[in-house]
């Protein structure tokens, strides 16, 4: 589905519920009041959207420091002929949230969501091992200003 | 930091796949809770409040949304400016994320954002934007080549709620 498809209803939807969901009892009579429709219809749009995939996810969205867990980003690279075994390494563990090549060097950066620190570098470890690589570049964040996914659709 | 054994069953619950697809979740999550409604919405409250939950929402498909250009674009800052440079590059609408991290060899890149665009040209655009309100010496845009995974956490699947649930704290 691409954006040509959503109407004018569905990009009102999409731009008031990335902000916030409605924290109320019945949030989508208050979302679909808000643009116009009926409860019913704003909760079947919703899901169409997720259906076709323009929405990933619709809920709480966590701030894992404040869940007590750390998080990092991780680069390595691998030779392409390598890259699918190693990326399906990397998946097999949960911790793993992102998981993507991209050109250049490194070509494979990868998020690891864990209870401690000493819990990412054990699962890191792990992951060099099994995946035979020498060297996983470990770079937690020093400072986050922004972790918004919040695009207005136009 | 969560420690309450009823803000960490809320938070479990709250996680269930698809929850919040329904017409009534907060009805959903308080009957598994064995909860008033209301403690549900006060207590979820409370948590957006404390940034705990830093947003109830929904998270878009950049591509699935129009926007199919995106890049992680890197940016080497002097040290001494990169929390002003942060702070300018998050400003951005298009920017969705932005990080400091460590420099490594071969990288000499300290500030990580990632950037969407509805085409090639508009990317570049907001790249060419961005440039100049971060000032950086030199920068790079690493293209998407594959996605290999993209999930979202779980947190606090191996608590019970039922532990919490029994009585009001």
């Amino acid at each position: 589905m691409s954006k040509h498809m959503l109407d004018g209803v569905d990009k009102e939807i999409l731009n008031i519920i990335q902000g916030g969901f409605p924290l109320k009892a019945e949030p989508y009579d208050e979302l679909g009041g808000r643009v116009g429709v009926s409860g019913d219809e704003a909760l079947s749009r919703v899901r169409r959207l997720v259906e076709a995939g323009v929405v990933r996810k619709v809920g709480p969205f966590f701030d894992a420091r404040k869940m007590g867990s750390s998080s990092t980003l991780c680069a390595a690279h691998v030779p392409e002929e390598r890259i699918e075994h190693v990326a399906s390494v990397i998946n097999s563990r949960p911790e793993v949230t992102h998981n993507y090549q991209r050109d250049g060097v490194p070509n494979l950066w990868f998020t690891v969501i864990a209870s401690s620190k000493e819990a990412i570098c054990e699962v890191v470890s792990d992951i060099r091992e099994r995946a035979g690589i020498d060297r996983v570049h470990n770079l937690p964040a020093k400072k986050m200003f922004k972790v918004k996914v919040d695009l207005k659709v136009e | 930091m969560i420690s309450d054994p009823r803000d960490i069953a809320l938070v479990r619950v709250l996680q269930v796949e698809g929850l919040f697809l329904t017409a009534r979740p907060f009805h959903g999550a308080a009957l598994r809770l064995g909860w008033s409604v209301d403690e549900v919405l006060e207590r979820s409250a409370l948590l957006l409040d404390r940034g705990v939950i830093r947003r109830f929402g929904a998270a878009l498909t950049p591509g699935n949304a129009g926007f199919r250009n995106n890049a992680m674009v890197v940016w080497d800052v002097d040290d001494k400016d990169a929390e002003r440079a942060g702070a300018a590059l998050a400003g951005h609408p298009r920017v969705s994320h932005c990080y400091i991290r460590p420099r490594f060899e071969g990288f000499p890149f300290n500030l990580y954002t990632m950037v969407h665009g509805n085409s090639d040209e508009d990317l570049e655009a907001v790249m060419a934007e961005l440039a100049e309100s971060a000032g950086a010496c030199r920068w790079k845009a690493l293209h998407t080549l594959r996605e290999f995974k993209k999930s979202s956490p779980s947190y606090f699947m191996n608590y019970w709620p039922e532990l919490a649930g029994s009585s009001k704290a």
